[in-house]
C-alpha cells in the first residue's frame, strides 16, 4: 500500500477548483485510492468522490494522507500530492 | 429520482455560462446554473435531506439516498468571507425542499465586481443522470432538473 502524506496549500483548502482537479485526477485512475486526514477520527473518503472530499472539509495547512495500491499508484500518488500541495 | 428544485430566482442558463471553469467544464458534476434575480432574497435547499456543508457562499444537501447537490451562490464569493450572506439554517440540519437556507443579495455581489450567477450540481453523478434541465425564467422551488 503506498501512501502520500501532504500538507493542503491552497488557501480554498481542498474545495473548489483544488477538489474538482483531485478528484478528476483520481477518477483516471483504475484502483481505489482514499483520502484522510493524518489528525483526527475521520474515516478515509474515497478520492474519486466530489461529495467525499467536500465531507472531509480540508482547510489550508491541513495535513492529508492519500492512500493507493496496485499498478500506477505510485505515479498518481506523485500526482495527486502535487495537487493537494499546490498553492 | 431526484427532483431537484431552483434554490434562487432567476434565469437558467446552463453551466456553460459560468465564468469559473470548474463548473463550465462539468469539472465538479453536471447540472445547470441560475443568472438570479438581482436583489434581496433568500436560497433555498434544491431537495430534502442533510445539510451536509454550509458555508456562507456555497452549501451542500444531501438526501436520504446519498445524493448530494451543491449550490454555490455567485463566482468567487469565497473571498467574501460570508459578508453580504446570512445563514438561515445550520450545517448537519435536516431540510425540506424548499426551505431557505441563506439569505443573501446578488445585486450587492455583482457591484461588488463578482459573477452572482449560481451554479446547482449534481456531486458525482454522470452527466447522463441529470434530464429536463430548465431554460430560462424559474421561480424559487421550480423544478430545475430531475436526477436519476
Amino acid at each position: 500500500m503506498g501512501e502520500r502524506k501532504v500538507t493542503v496549500a491552497a488557501e480554498v483548502g481542498l474545495h473548489a477548483r483544488p477538489a474538482a482537479t483531485f478528484v478528476q485526477r483520481a477518477m483516471k485512475a483504475p484502483m481505489d485510492i482514499t483520502v484522510a486526514k493524518a489528525y483526527g477520527s475521520k474515516p478515509p473518503v474515497n478520492a474519486k468522490s466530489i461529495l467525499g472530499i467536500l465531507a472531509l472539509d480540508v482547510r489550508q495547512g491541513e495535513t492529508v494522507v492519500i492512500r493507493a495500491e496496485g499498478e500506477g499508484a505510485e505515479e498518481v500518488l506523485d500526482e495527486l500530492a502535487e495537487i493537494a500541495g499546490t498553492p | 429520482m431526484t427532483t431537484v428544485l431552483a434554490p434562487v430566482e432567476g434565469a437558467a442558463v446552463g453551466l456553460a455560462a459560468v465564468p469559473d471553469p470548474v463548473f463550465s467544464a462539468g469539472m465538479v458534476g453536471p447540472g445547470t446554473a441560475i443568472d438570479p434575480l438581482r436583489g434581496p432574497g433568500k436560497a433555498v435547499a434544491p431537495i430534502a435531506g442533510k445539510i451536509m456543508k454550509l458555508h456562507p457562499h456555497a452549501y451542500v444537501i444531501v438526501g436520504d439516498d446519498g445524493k448530494g447537490v451543491l449550490v454555490h451562490l455567485g463566482i468567487d464569493t469565497v473571498q467574501l468571507k460570508g459578508k453580504g450572506f446570512q445563514l438561515l439554517a445550520a450545517e448537519g440540519d435536516r431540510v425540506s425542499a424548499g426551505q431557505p437556507v441563506v439569505a443573501w443579495d446578488p445585486a450587492a455581489i455583482e457591484a461588488g465586481g463578482r459573477s452572482p450567477v449560481c451554479p446547482v450540481v449534481a456531486l458525482d453523478a454522470l452527466s447522463e443522470a441529470v434530464t429536463g434541465v430548465a431554460e430560462g425564467a424559474v421561480h424559487v422551488g421550480d423544478e430545475l432538473f430531475q436526477w436519476e
